[in-house]
């Protein structure tokens, strides 16, 4: 091949070649990978070089927030989605220019968060696009994370508002849908193993003419998914709560002109930037690090690494994530840098600095370092419709490295709390209603995650999940007023599963699920932690526990609560223990379950979990020990075993000085098992992770990472990741088997 | 007409006296250890006027009307019987986790938002006091696990062994089939006899509640226990100072869904939040009268801003998971919602966006505003009021508060000078725009939320500072011309006065109108019917006990609709009392869709979805003749104004410099006076701020319009 020497005006010609030739409008890196917010519009510039008046930008900021929080009311009141009903959605106005300037004050801010990716594809591309283009009375759907987004369920309507026939801004609304035509019901299959195992995946396309939904494109869209009711009435859901927005931002801008309305969007960004750039010049220099991990790919057990280390400098921050676990090319959990960034921001947003006004702008003055091809910047061939695995751990990892921040402070803009439970301990399901309606979609138990110890105080029991605030768990018999589910087990705290400190955790709660009247129903669970702690600790408590999934099957419990109604223990653990319906199959499993079909009357039971615990358990007042007793959150053994407090076990009147003497002998145990630092790292450090661990991540030196492709162990350099490529679980259950009955074979002698 | 009704706040006890053709309205200090001897003070202050003795008065009226806020005080304060609580197996931290949202429920926003700070109240049961019994019934009534009886009687004598003085019953489920709950309580009489001494009070969840919902039940029944005994004595209390009175008729109690009932028929949950409501009974009762059309009614207090909503044609607007204190509860509310924004309102720097905050904190009565010299340094609305120089420093309040007007100019000072770079005169312009803002939008986002524009309703203003902020509400909102209405110091207490002898059942239903997966139409007639028989039987029983024949008794059919899955329970009102047709059917579809359309915008309806009923609630009551609204419109000849009693400079909104404002008082009040603003109207009852480019207009009755100029 000859070199060639190719001119300015040549390399142009082809360049427009390029353009015009395009195959495929694939996610754009360029779009995907910058989360900060675009320089000033000439419009803009113009607006605020001249003198603003602050007073009059508060008065519409309160119009555009009223007009927000009533179309958002309006989605949670009209929506069908489970989703919708809990809170799980939320409405949204950006710039011209797209980026994030307001949401609605109540709902899932990341959703928004997230929706400027494809609001910029939209005006990158198809703006210009002859057989597209945009007009008033436009609207665009969009599900696709690859393209923004946390994770295929989430459906948005993305509505440009013009003004004198320019845009002026963005208008948005999004609900969790949930069913989405995935290989399993319920939009989030763990059973992906390519992109095309998902179920839709919408890149921004018009759906909506002159204000209307086009019907063939939604017929096409209701064809796609096994709940096509709630398809059609969340559109019209979603369309009709962005068209009350568009009325009352069209009413702002005729009473208070488009350059009030532009000043607003833009300036409300610009000082969120500049708050965030105050706080962080509030912290110290330096770099603190925290590391988390996985245990599951949904598909089989592993150990998955997220890596990251903060570094503060000045007024700016830098979250870097090299390190972190290879993208795993057949499994679903993988997630792109945009949903990785929209979670750890919302994480932010509800831990570290909740006062702020919820704009992706605060991560404008972030910087990241990532790894390419890694579990938290996936490429986009990649299964990602489980991405929440990574990204629910994302949503909590911040609160340590940014808690030894934040430690000396004078001033803190929220109490100091260690990371609350972080998994998706939620039931999803799908099947046949006793209604005869076919649905798919999960639990509200996902909004009650137990939440971390807290400098102050305990955690609070089932507080809210990671990604948003006030959040809603419903209530049981209305889920089972839709759905063929009875919840034996609905809410009964997981006694001793607690994560302990000298303030603890606040408690998960056990969940007994059977179902009756339906004719066909399967469910499903996409959790790690059942191998390894999900929540971390803070300053020397305790992480949370580990949760298992456990079964009662080959059963039909309502026969034998007929026949014994005071047979069942409705408490997993004496289930588990004591096994009280004859014959039936009691198994344990981790949380990690693809969708499958339960027969009528069998029970699948899991918690939700505990957050991770604050301080060290020997500084825990007794007195709260004692009430923890009396609240059945532990039991007396933990009482003694972890707090090392004495009392009377009938009276529970504790003996001060027998506790204090416990104490003192506990403080020097530890020191006797203790020793010198560099004697721990002699004995424990290795070079690589033990032979028989499915490790991913890097193990010491960031710039190596370990993964496991096609079953043997690889090492790479971090900056040349390859993906990898995991065995079908039941090609490795079957060689086992083989491998046994082989073995079994030749002690036979044949 | 003669008649006394009560409005018992939490600092006054307002009292209006309907007598014949007069009308009297007084006030007196709420008595909390004893609240006979705040309403006697207000009675008596009212006798005074009619120069009548008390038992003269009270020989006479056709009924004595309460509206208390006697249970949400016991609320805050804890004050009530120890509970236990029996729940179903596997429910036993329903009411603890508080459906996860607990923690921030009746919380401003911004510590809703604030998970690490998240704290739930203290409960009302703890948990020690909540056991299991092992029972189960499905969705449908079904018994899945039957009542195990022994495990009963055992958790049954651990309450009581704990100290459980009174028992409250919420079993899942148990508002389509109550069976267990009644066994329950058959087996409670029978280990603990209502005779002996030891007996305690048990409460079933499904007859206080007939709505699905475990947990709001739950919460219901847990308050309606917890508030029985101090609502007892107190309003027993009440009832006897009556009789020894010389009054010998029943005592009538508001209720919050815009009802009242007897002692005998009233349940404690039913009185919470009832004078502020029956501020908007009053609301609708004038507009009936009146023909003013649609009315949002606003009052604006001293720390908050409650909006509620009438509205012509019968739609009626109710909170069914009303939050009361802390917590949500399930019973049908006439709809209230509240703003943090109030003359105690606290005004803060916001350094992020460079101008004030306003609320949603407040400085309360204690230590109360800047300018009321008890301690409080941040300065609140009422110091932006009284450096704009809108209140008389010595006649504040009736001249109950003294204004120091020289800690107000300083706490803005300190606080917000500086930072914002403005005046103290300047700031309180920026406050007084900020907030009347703030409630517009609070009214705008209400109205708008149901399918309703703000310029189709008439604003009634009323509350301590309401009318003080009428016109910049109004101006904020878009309206042309704003309402204080008759007798607005005492308006709760004219509501209580007004309302009908009003009782509401209602019944969780999965009734499907139209099955979409069917295609087909609902012709189940007789078990509809049957339903809405046994709520008017049930509203009928309530109406006979309290002496009314069944020919006095009206009833109105409410229905809570919804497409598909939605959770939107749209109420539909209904003139159809029985389904026995296709068409009947068709009918209640088509009132669904126009409703449903009117609120959320044409074409949001998705009936190809599926039609459902949800619930069916049956309004049974009895008319009773209500006070009467005359000449509240100006009319005739405008009269001038009378002599100001004074003149000062005042600030105000879009104006620079001071206005030399003219100071008006009582006999302003005269009806047909007219005075265009800049001017200030002094009463004793409150302030009435004539902003320039407005006009004030006073009617009958005490009612004051204020009307934009140029309107």
């Amino acid at each position: 091949m000859n070199d060639l020497n190719i001119s300015a005006d040549q390399q142009a010609m082809l360049d427009r070649f390029l353009t015009q030739n395009k195959l495929f409008f694939a996610p754009d890196p360029a779009i995907m990978e910058n989360h900060r917010i675009e320089a000033r519009s000439p419009l803009e510039e113009q607006l605020l070089s001249q003198s603003v008046d602050r007073h009059k930008i508060n008065e519409v900021r309160g119009l555009v927030v009223a007009a927000l929080d009533e179309s958002n009311t309006m989605i949670e009141q009209m929506g069908a989605a489970p989703g919708a009903k809990w809170g799980d959605m939320t409405t949204a106005i950006f710039t011209a220019s797209g980026d994030l300037s307001m949401i609605a004050p109540h709902g899932v801010g990341g959703f928004a968060a997230a929706v400027f990716y494809p609001i910029k594809f939209i005006l990158k591309y198809w703006v210009d696009e002859p057989t597209v283009g945009v007009k008033e009375g436009d609207g665009f759907i969009h599900n696709d994370a690859r393209y923004g987004g946390i994770h295929n369920t989430d459906q948005s309507m993305m509505m440009p508002v013009f003004w004198k026939g320019k845009i002026v801004c963005w208008l948005s609304a999004t609900i969790h849908e949930g069913e989405n035509g995935s290989c399993e019901p319920g939009g989030m299959p763990a059973a992906a193993e390519s992109k095309f195992d998902e179920g839709l995946k919408m890149p921004p396309f018009r759906v909506v003419e002159n204000f209307e939904l086009k019907r063939d494109i939604v017929t096409f869209l209701q064809n796609s998914v096994r709940d096509p009711k709630l398809q059609l009435e969340d559109m019209k859901v979603r369309l009709h709560s962005v068209l009350r927005l568009r009325e009352r931002v069209l009413k702002v801008l005729e009473e208070h002109g488009e350059e009030a309305l532009i000043s607003t969007l833009r300036l409300h960004i610009e000082d969120v930037v500049e708050e965030v750039h105050r706080r962080i010049r509030e912290l110290p220099d330096g770099t603190t690090r925290t590391v988390s991990f996985a245990d599951s790919t949904l598909r089989e057990n592993a150990l998955l690494k997220l890596n990251m280390a903060i570094t503060v400098k000045g007024d700016r921050m830098t979250v870097d994530m090299r390190g972190s676990s290879p993208e795993l090319l057949n499994r679903s959990i993988n997630a792109c840098q945009a949903s990785f960034k929209t979670m750890l921001f919302t994480g932010f947003m509800q831990n570290i600095w909740p006062d702020l006004p919820f704009t992706m702008a605060v991560f404008t003055p972030f910087d990241f370092i990532f790894d390419e091809k890694s579990l938290i910047n996936g490429s986009f061939d990649t299964p990602q419709a489980m991405s929440l695995i990574p990204l629910f751990k994302t949503m909590t990892i911040a609160c340590i490295p940014m808690a030894k921040f934040n430690y000396m402070l004078p001033v803190r803009y929220t109490a100091m709390v260690a990371p609350q439970y972080d998994q998706p301990a939620t039931l999803i399901y799908g099947g046949l209603t006793q209604h005869t309606e076919y649905v798919g979609n999960f639990c509200a138990d996902i909004n009650g995650m137990g939440q971390g110890g807290r400098s102050h105080r305990d955690g609070e029991h089932s507080v809210s999940p990671p990604f948003a605030a006030h959040c809603d768990l419903g209530e049981i018999e209305l889920m089972e007023e839709d759905l063929p589910i009875v919840r034996l087990g609905a809410f009964t705290l997981a006694k001793d599963r607690v994560g302990f400190g000298k303030q603890r955790s606040g408690l998960g709660y056990e969940q007994i699920h059977t179902y009756r009247n339906s004719g066909l129903w399967g469910f499903m669970t996409g959790c790690s932690g059942s191998l390894f702690s999900s929540a971390q600790p803070l300053f020397g408590g305790y992480a949370s526990p580990t949760y298992p999934l456990c079964k009662v099957k080959g059963t039909n419990v309502f026969e034998f609560l007929k026949e014994q109604p005071d047979g069942l223990p409705l408490d997993i653990v004496e289930i588990m223990n004591t096994q009280p319906i004859p014959g039936a199959q009691y198994s344990t499993h981790d949380m990690g379950m693809t969708f499958e079909l339960a027969a009528p009357g069998e029970l699948y039971m899991m918690c939700q979990g505990a957050g991770g615990g604050y301080g060290d358990v020997l500084q825990r007042d007794p007195d709260l020990v004692i009430e923890d007793i009396e609240n059945d959150l532990i039991s007396h053994a933990t009482a003694r075993d972890i707090y090392r407090i004495v009392f009377d076990s009938d009276t529970l009147v504790i003996d001060r000085e027998g506790t204090e003497r416990l104490r003192a002998d506990e403080r020097k145990a530890r020191i006797a098992r203790g020793k010198p630092y560099d004697a721990f790292v002699a004995e424990w450090q290795t070079e690589e992770p033990p032979a028989h661990l499915p490790f991913f991540g890097c193990w010491d030196d960031t710039s190596q990472v370990y993964g496991v492709m096609m079953g043997q162990r690889m090492k790479m350099d971090g900056d040349k990741l390859a993906s990898m490529f995991m065995l079908n679980p039941k090609d490795v259950q079957i060689a086992a088997l083989q491998a046994e009955v082989a073995s079994l074979r030749a002690a036979a002698g044949g | 007409m003669k008649r006394v009704s009560v409005d018992i706040g939490g600092t006054f006890t307002d009292c209006f006296v309907a007598w014949d053709e007069r009308c009297i309205e007084s006030k007196a200090l709420t008595t909390h250890q004893n609240l006979a001897l705040g309403f006697n003070d207000a009675l008596r202050n009212a006798c005074q006027e009619l120069g009548l003795d008390e038992r003269e008065l009270l020989s006479q009226v056709d009924s004595v009307r309460y509206a208390t806020t006697l249970g949400t005080n016991a609320l805050i304060q804890r004050k009530g019987p120890r509970l236990g609580l029996l729940t179903t197996a596997g429910f036993r931290a329903s009411v603890p986790l508080s459906r996860a949202k607990g923690y921030g429920v009746g919380l401003p926003h911004k510590q809703q938002m604030d998970v690490p700070n998240a704290q739930r109240p203290d409960p009302i049961v703890p948990i020690p006091m909540i056991l299991e019994v092992r029972e189960r019934v499905d969705y449908s009534g079904d018994v899945v696990m039957k009542l195990d009886e022994e495990d009963l009687r055992d958790k049954l004598r651990q309450l009581v062994d704990k100290g459980a003085e009174a028992v409250v019953v919420v079993l899942a489920n148990s508002v389509v089939n109550p069976v267990h709950e009644l066994r329950i309580r058959e087996l409670f009489l029978d280990e603990y006899p209502g005779h002996m001494l030891g007996a305690i009070p048990m409460l079933l969840s499904h007859q206080v509640a007939g709505r699905k919902g475990e947990y709001v039940r739950a919460m219901s029944t847990i308050m309606d226990g917890f508030l029985h005994q101090v609502m007892y004595h107190g309003l027993g209390t009440l009832e006897l100072n009556l009789r020894n009175a010389g009054y010998d008729k029943p005592m009538l109690v508001n209720h919050n869904s815009g009802g009242m009932a007897q002692l005998n028929s009233t349940d404690a949950l039913q009185t919470v939040h009832s004078g502020p409501v029956s501020g908007i009974a009053a609301s609708e009762h004038l507009a009936l009268q009146t023909e003013l059309g649609n009315i949002v009614a606003t009052d604006m207090g001293g720390t908050s801003f409650d909006i509620g909503i009438v509205v012509e044609g019968g739609v009626k607007h109710y909170d069914f998971n009303p939050v009361i204190e802390r917590w949500m509860v399930s019973v049908p509310m006439i709809h209230l919602v509240t703003l943090g924004a109030g003359g105690g309102s606290i005004c803060a720097y916001d350094r992020m966006f460079r101008t004030v905050q306003v609320g949603p904190d407040s400085a309360g009565s204690d230590p109360g505003p800047a300018s009321y010299d008890r301690g409080g340094l941040k300065p609140t609305v009422t110091d932006a009021d009284l450096v704009l120089g809108y209140l008389d420093p010595a006649n504040y309040a009736g001249g109950r508060i003294k204004l120091n007007p020289r800690r107000a100019k300083q706490a803005i000072e300190n606080e917000l000078c500086d930072e914002l770079d403005l005046s103290p005169v300047e700031v309180a312009k920026l406050i007084k725009a900020t907030v009347d803002a703030n409630m517009a939008n609070g009214i705008a986002r209400e109205l708008r939320t149901r399918g309703y524009e703000p310029e189709n309703f008439t604003t009634l203003a009323y509350g301590g500072n309401g009318p003080l902020h009428a016109c910049g509400i109004a101006r904020a909102l878009g309206v042309k011309r704003i309402l204080a209405p008759p007798f607005a110091s005492v308006f709760s207490a004219v509501g209580a006065g007004n309302m009908n002898q009003l009782h509401i059942h209602e019944m969780s239903t999965w009734t499907t109108l139209f099955d979409a997966n069917q295609r087909s139409f609902f012709s189940d007639y007789a078990r509809f019917n049957g339903i809405v028989e046994e709520l008017e039987q049930r509203g009928r029983d309530d109406l006979l006990r309290q002496g009314f024949t069944a020919e006095q008794i009206q009833y109105r059919l409410e229905l809570d609709m919804r497409y598909g899955n939605q959770r939107v329970e749209t109420a539909v009102v209904t003139d159809l009392n029985r389904v026995t047709t296709p068409e009947h059917v068709l009918k209640l579809i088509d009132q669904f869709h126009t409703r449903y359309g009117e609120r959320f915008g044409k074409g949001s309806q998705t009936p190809e979805a599926g039609v459902r009923i949800n619930t069916i609630r049956v309004c049974s009551f009895v008319e009773h003749p209500g006070i009467s609204f005359t000449g509240i419109r100006p009319s005739g000849k405008p009269l001038p104004p009378p002599p100001p009693i004074a003149q000062r400079d005042c600030h105000f909104v879009g104006h620079d410099g001071a206005l030399a404002t003219s100071i008006y008082g009582e006999d302003a009040l005269t009806p047909g006076t007219q005075i265009d603003g800049p001017a200030i109207v002094v009463t004793r009852a409150t302030t009435y701020l004539i902003e320039p480019g407005w006009r004030y207009q006073a009617a009958q009755q005490n009612a004051v319009w204020f009307t934009q100029i140029d309107a």
